[in-house]
C-alpha cells in the first residue's frame, strides 16, 4: 500500500524487522508527528509512529485520535502490532528511567548539533513533555498513559530517525519500536505550519502509582538538567482524568556560575533547601556562592578505556553552603547536610533516581573524599530522598551525626545544607561525536565509582580544596556572628545597669516609657529583643554578595537594564505569560495520582511558582555576580591539571 | 619656705627673668588666660545627666525601629583641627564626625564598649569613687582585648561628652616624674616635696586634686628621655641650677605630666624649656607638651603650654659644637616622614626658628641624640651646654 505524501495525523506502524526499510537518510528536520508506542510486559515492544504533518487539533491541546488509523493499519506490509500491556517487573527501567534516557539522547544531539555552530554557547529552548492518563479500557484500576516529547523551534535538526531507533532500542533493552514513515519526498515538504516540528509519543498502561513515581523522576530529572542549563525550558504537564497539573522547568534569568563547555551552574538558593523557617520574607542573599576546586584530569582505568573512554576525564569539584549564611545572620549558623550532585558531560545527570546506583558506592563511605573530622563533623548516608518536593534531589545525600541525641535533629532542621557539585567533563581531541559522547556517558553511569577510586588522591585533593574555601567563609560567618552577638549583649547590659542603677526618676520613666515597659525587668527583655530585629540583617561584611552595587561598571548596568526590560514584558504580558512560567492546576481535585501535599485550593485554577523563582528585582545584583563568577571560574579554571 | 640649695648667682637668671616678663606681658595683652585655667571641671550631676542623655538616645532610636549609633568628633583629621597659638590645637568649631554604629560589624564591639565603660563612670561618678584605665581594663581584660583600646575608648567618651578625663572619674596611672623646687598637697592631704638629690617624685594621678603648690623655680625643664632625666639628677642639675623643676614624660608624655606642666605654667608663670633630641621624635614630643596632640584637641585648653621654648637640642648646635659626624644618625625613611609631617603641621608657620631648625635637619639628613654632647665631655650637658643656654638665652 503506497504511503501517502501528505496526511494528518494517521498512524501506520513498523516492526522491527522492518527497520532496514527506514531511509538512511531519513532526517526529522521537517515538521512532522513521531509517536513511540510501548507497553511493558514479558515481551516488551513499542510502536514508533510518524505522522506528517501535525494535526491542527494538536495546536489546541488537546489529544484527538488519528483519523487515518484504520486505513493504515491493514496495510500487509507494515502489521501494527499492539502489544497486550502489563506494568513492569520491580527489576526493569520504569518508564520515567526510559524516559530520562530518551531525553539525555535528545540533549546530547542538541549539544552535538549546537556544539557545530556555537562552542561552549549554552543550549537554548524549549521542549513540552505532556503526560495524558485515562482510565484503561483494558485493566481495571489502570490508566492508560500517553506521554508526548515535542520541542518548539529546530532544535532536533539532523536527527537521524532509524539510528535514533536503533540506538534508543539498544540503549532501552526492554524497548521496542514500531514505525512507520513517508516518503522522502514527503518528509521535506511538509513545513507547513512551522510550529511544532518535532512530536514523540509513549503509550503504556501503568497504576497510578507508578504514574504518580514516574512523574516524580521525570520532573527531578527535569529539574536537575536545568540547573546547569539554564537557557533549556520544559512544560511538563500531567493530565489525569482531565485535571492538568502544568510546571515549566527553567531557570533563565537567575544567577549562574558559568562553568565553560556549555554549562552554567544556577545559584538560586532556593533550588536547594527550602526556605529556612526562621528567615523572614525578604531574604537578604538568595544565592549560594560556589567556590570552584581545580580541575583535575582522572586516570582512566585500561578495563574501562578499553570500553571506548578513548580520551580525558576532568572532574571539576565545586562547593557552596546553602543558604547563603546572610540569610539568617543571627542565627548561628551550622551545617546539617551535605548534597552531593553529579553531572556528565554536557551537563547531563549521571545517574537515575530511585534505583541501587552503581556511580555513587563509592559515596556509600562518607569520608571517602572529604576528612568531616577536619571540621568537627561526624556525617551519615541519608536516606531522605523524598521526589516529591520542588528541590533538585542530590544524588548522593549526607547528615550530620547528631551527638546530642534528639535535641540537634530539631536543630539540624534548621541548618546549612553543604553542596557539592562534581562536574565530570569529556575531551578526546576532537569534537566529540554524538556516539561518542553517549557511550561516555553510560560508562560513567556505570563505572564512575571505580574511576573515581582509581583517582581517590586527586579527587580528594580538589574536593578537598573547594570544601575549604567554601567552609572558610562559613567559619568566619560564623565568627562574626558569634562577635555581633557579644557585643550586643555587653550592649545591652551596660545599658541595663546605667538604666536599673540610676536615681533619676525622670530618667528612668522616659527610659521605660519608650519601649513602653512597665518595669525594668520588661524594659531589659524588650530592649535585648528591640536591639535583636534591628541588627539581625546587618552584618557578614564578608559575603561577597553586599559589595556588588560598588562594583557595578557600565555595560554590566546596560546588560542589567535589558534584563530588567526583559522582566518587565513577561509582567505585562499577563496570564498568557505567566501561563509560561507558573504551575498551573486545574480541576476539582489536582489529581488521584498525585495526592501528595498539595495546594488545598486546588478546585481552582492556580498558579504556582517554578522553574524561574529568582525575583526581577534581584537582576542587577545578579548580573554582577554572574560577571564576578564567570571571571572567577576563568581565574580558578584554566585548564584541567594533570 | 622651700628647701633652696646654692644655685648660680642672682645674675645667672637675668635673661630668663627677662624671658618671663615677656611671657607675662604676652599673658596680659591675650588677657585670657588666668592662673589655673583651662576648662571647668563638671559637677558629678552634670557627667551623669549627659551620660543618661546618650542612653536616652539610644533608646529612642531602638524603640524607633532604628540602629542607634554614637556621633563622635573625628578627631584623625588635620582638617578638623585648628591652631591657635595662644592655645595650640584645637577642635574646629564645625568638624566632621565619625559614627559608631550598633549595626555594622566593623563598629558594634566598639559601639558595645562604649557603653559599657559608659556604665562604669556612671557608677564611679554615683559612688565618687575614681579608678585607672588600667582599673577598667582589667575589669574585663578579655573583652577589652588590650590597654590602648580603653585608652581610646575613654578619649571617645571624653570628646563625646566634652568633659576632661578627670570629670569622668578616670585617672591614668602616671609614668612622668618630677624633681626640683616644688611642694604640693596631694588631694588625700599627703604633703610631697619634690627637692631631693638624687631621686624623683612621680607625677600624681590626680593633677586637680593638687593643692598648695609652691615653688621658687626660675625654670621649668621638661626633659623628653628618663635616661637624660636620671643624669642630670645624677649630676644634681636641680642643685646647681637651683630654683628650678625639672620634668620628664619618659617620652611621649602621658595626660597627667601634660597636665602637671600645664599646672605648673598656669599656676606660676615660669618659662617652660624642653629638652629633646635633634631628631623628628624628639620634636614631636616638643610639640606635644606645646601645642597638644590631635587625638586629645578636645582638651587642648587643659593641656597645652604654648610658653614652652625649645632649648636643646638644636640641629644648629651640632654643627656649632663640632659634634664629629661618626657620633650622628642618619635619618631613616620615618624619620624623613615625620619631619615631612611636622613641616607640614600648622603651628610651624608661626615658628620661623624651629622650621630653619628642622631645615638643618633635613639638609644634613642626620639627627643626634641629646648624649652625643657626652663626646664633648662627660657632664658637658649638665655643666655647659644647659648653664650657657640659659645664661644666655640660648632657646627659640
Amino acid at each position: 500500500m503506497p504511503l501517502p505524501q501528505a496526511c494528518t495525523g494517521w498512524v501506520t506502524s513498523v516492526s522491527p524487522r522492518d527497520k532496514s526499510k527506514i531511509p538512511n537518510n531519513f532526517s526529522l528536520s521537517k515538521p512532522f508527528l513521531f509517536r513511540i508506542d510501548q507497553e511493558l510486559g514479558p515481551a516488551p515492544d513499542a510502536y514508533l509512529e510518524l505522522t506528517l504533518p501535525l494535526s491542527p487539533s494538536r495546536k489546541t491541546g488537546s489529544w484527538m485520535p488519528c483519523p487515518c488509523l484504520p486505513e493504515l493499519t491493514g496495510s500487509p506490509e507494515l502489521e501494527p502490532r499492539r502489544l497486550e500491556g502489563e506494568e513492569q517487573g520491580g527489576g526493569e527501567a520504569t518508564r520515567g528511567d526510559n524516559m530520562q534516557q530518551i531525553l539525555k539522547y535528545l540533549i546530547i544531539h542538541w549539544k552535538c548539533e549546537t556544539a557545530g555552530t556555537s562552542k561552549g554557547a549554552l543550549l537554548e529552548g524549549q521542549l513540552v513533555i505532556s503526560m495524558e492518563a485515562l482510565n484503561s479500557k483494558h485493566q481495571a484500576n489502570t490508566l492508560h498513559c500517553v506521554t508526548t516529547i515535542a520541542s518548539a523551534g529546530s532544535i532536533y535538526g539532523g536527527l537521524v530517525l532509524k539510528k535514533f531507533l536503533k540506538e534508543i532500542q539498544s540503549l532501552l533493552p526492554g524497548f521496542s519500536a514500531k514505525l512507520n514513515w513517508t516518503s522522502e519526498e514527503a518528509s521535506y515538504s511538509q513545513d507547513i505550519s512551522g510550529v511544532t516540528p518535532f512530536q514523540m509519543i509513549f503509550e503504556v498502561d501503568e497504576k497510578p502509582r507508578t504514574l504518580m513515581t514516574d512523574s516524580l523522576v521525570i520532573k527531578n530529572f527535569l529539574h536537575k538538567i536545568v540547573m546547569v542549563h539554564p537557557k533549556i525550558k520544559f512544560n511538563f504537564s500531567v493530565k489525569v482524568d482531565g485535571v492538568l497539573s502544568m510546571e515549566v522547568f527553567g531557570t533563565k534569568n537567575e544567577p549562574t556560575l558559568n562553568l565553560s563547555n556549555g554549562i552554567a551552574l544556577v545559584i538560586s538558593y532556593q533550588h536547594y533547601v527550602s526556605k529556612p523557617k526562621f528567615a523572614t520574607a525578604e531574604l537578604l542573599c538568595s544565592r549560594i556562592h560556589p567556590v570552584l576546586g581545580h580541575a583535575v584530569m582522572l586516570f582512566i582505568p585500561d578495563d574501562i578505556a578499553g570500553m571506548g573512554l578513548l580520551g580525558e576525564l576532568i572532574l571539576t569539584p565545586a562547593a557552596a553552603l546553602c543558604p547563603c549564611p546572610k540569610v539568617f545572620p543571627n542565627q548561628l549558623n551550622r551545617i546539617s547536610s551535605v548534597s552531593i550532585f553529579l553531572y556528565g558531560p554536557s551537563g547531563l545527570p549521571l545517574i537515575l533516581p530511585g534505583q541501587e546506583q552503581p556511580t555513587t558506592t563509592v559515596f556509600k563511605d562518607t569520608s571517602y573524599f572529604i576528612d568531616w573530622k577536619k571540621y568537627h563533623l561526624c556525617m551519615v548516608p541519608s536516606l531522605d530522598l523524598n521526589l516529591d518536593r520542588d528541590l533538585v534531589l542530590p544524588d548522593v545525600s549526607y547528615q550530620v551525626e547528631s551527638s546530642v541525641g534528639d535535641q540537634s535533629q530539631n536543630m539540624d532542621s534548621q541548618g546549612q545544607t553543604l553542596l557539592l557539585f562534581l562536574f565530570v567533563d569529556f575531551h578526546s581531541g576532537f569534537p566529540v561525536q554524538q556516539p561518542e559522547l553517549w557511550r561516555v556517558h553510560t560508562l560513567l553511569t556505570t563505572h564512575l565509582s571505580a574511576i573515581l577510586m582509581e583517582n581517590h588522591s586527586v579527587v580528594q585533593d580538589s574536593i578537598q580544596v573547594a570544601m575549604d574555601q567554601a567552609l572558610e567563609q562559613h567559619h568566619q560567618a560564623t565568627k562574626d556572628h558569634q562577635k555581633f552577638q557579644a557585643s550586643l549583649s555587653v550592649a545591652v547590659n551596660s545599658i541595663m545597669s546605667i538604666v536599673t542603677g540610676s536615681t533619676s526618676n525622670t530618667f528612668r520613666k522616659i527610659c521605660l516609657q519608650a519601649l513602653q515597659a512597665v518595669d525594668t525587668q520588661e524594659f531589659g527583655t524588650k530592649l535585648h529583643k528591640s536591639f535583636h530585629d534591628i541588627t539581625r540583617h546587618r552584618s557578614l561584611p564578608y559575603c561577597s554578595c553586599e559589595t556588588k552595587q560598588q562594583l557595578l561598571p557600565e555595560e554590566n548596568a546596560e546588560e542589567n537594564t535589558e534584563d530588567e526590560h526583559e522582566n518587565s514584558l513577561e509582567l505585562l504580558a499577563g496570564t498568557s505569560g505567566q501561563v509560561e512560567n507558573k504551575r498551573l492546576r486545574q480541576g476539582m481535585e489536582e489529581t488521584r495520582a498525585f495526592h501528595s501535599a498539595r495546594g488545598p485550593s486546588q478546585s481552582e485554577a492556580s498558579v504556582t511558582p517554578c522553574g524561574s523563582r529568582a525575583s526581577p528585582g534581584g537582576d542587577l545584583e545578579d548580573s554582577l555576580w554572574q560577571r564576578e563568577v564567570s571571571n572567577l571560574s576563568e581565574w580558578l579554571n584554566p585548564g584541567p591539571k594533570p | 619656705m622651700a628647701f633652696a640649695p646654692m644655685g648660680p648667682e642672682a645674675s645667672f637668671f637675668e635673661v630668663l627673668d627677662q624671658h618671663r616678663a615677656s611671657l607675662l606681658a604676652t599673658l596680659r595683652r591675650s588677657g585670657g588666660e588666668t592662673a589655673g585655667g583651662g576648662t571647668r571641671l563638671a559637677s558629678s550631676s552634670e557627667v551623669l545627666g549627659s551620660i543618661e542623655s546618650v542612653i536616652q538616645d539610644v533608646i529612642t532610636s531602638v524603640a524607633r525601629n532604628e540602629a542607634p549609633a554614637f556621633t563622635i568628633d573625628n578627631r584623625s583629621s588635620w582638617e578638623n583641627i585648628k591652631f591657635e597659638d595662644s592655645v595650640g590645637l584645637q577642635m574646629a568649631s564645625h568638624c566632621t564626625t565619625r559614627k559608631i554604629k550598633s549595626d555594622s560589624l566593623k563598629s558594634v564591639k566598639k559601639f558595645a564598649l562604649i557603653l559599657k565603660i559608659l556604665s562604669m563612670i556612671y557608677k564611679l561618678v554615683q559612688s565618687n569613687t575614681y579608678a585607672t584605665k588600667r582599673d577598667i581594663y582589667y575589669t574585663d581584660s578579655q573583652l577589652f582585648g588590650n590597654q590602648t583600646v580603653v585608652d581610646n575608648i575613654i578619649n571617645d567618651i571624653s570628646c563625646m561628652l566634652k568633659m576632661p578625663r578627670i570629670s569622668l572619674h578616670i585617672l591614668s596611672t602616671s609614668k612622668g616624674l618630677i624633681a626640683g623646687n616644688l611642694r604640693y598637697l596631694e588631694e588625700d592631704g599627703t604633703r610631697v616635696h619634690c627637692t631631693c638629690g638624687s631621686t624623683a617624685v612621680a607625677v600624681p594621678s590626680n593633677i586637680q586634686g593638687i593643692r598648695n603648690l609652691i615653688t621658687d623655680a626660675k625654670f621649668l625643664l621638661i626633659v623628653e628621655k628618663d635616661a637624660t632625666f636620671q643624669r642630670l639628677l645624677d649630676d644634681s642639675f636641680c642643685n646647681r641650677m637651683s630654683p628650678c623643676i625639672m620634668v620628664t614624660g619618659k617620652g611621649v608624655p602621658d595626660l597627667n605630666t601634660r597636665l602637671l606642666v600645664k599646672k605648673l605654667w598656669d599656676t606660676f608663670h615660669i618659662p617652660v624649656f624642653a629638652l629633646v633630641d635633634a631628631d623628628p621624635h624628639g620634636i614631636e614630643i616638643m610639640c606635644i607638651y606645646k601645642y597638644g596632640s590631635m587625638a586629645m584637641s578636645f582638651e587642648a585648653h587643659n593641656l597645652t603650654v604654648p610658653a614652652i621654648r625649645w632649648l636643646g637640642l638644636l640641629p644648629s648646635d651640632i654643627k656649632r659644637l663640632n659634634i664629629p659626624r661618626d657620633t650622628l644618625i642618619p635619618l631613616t625613611k620615618q624619620d624623613q616622614l615625620k619631619l615631612d609631617s611636622v613641616l607640614k603641621r600648622p603651628y610651624v608657620t608661626c615658628q620661623p626658628f624651629w622650621r630653619r631648625e628642622m631645615e638643618i635637619m633635613a639638609d644634613s639628613k642626620l639627627k643626634a641624640e641629646i648624649q652625643a654632647l657626652t663626646f664633648l665631655s662627660s657632664d658637658y650637658l649638665s655643666r655647659v651646654y644647659l648653664p650657657n643656654k640659659l645664661k644666655f638665652g640660648g632657646w627659640i
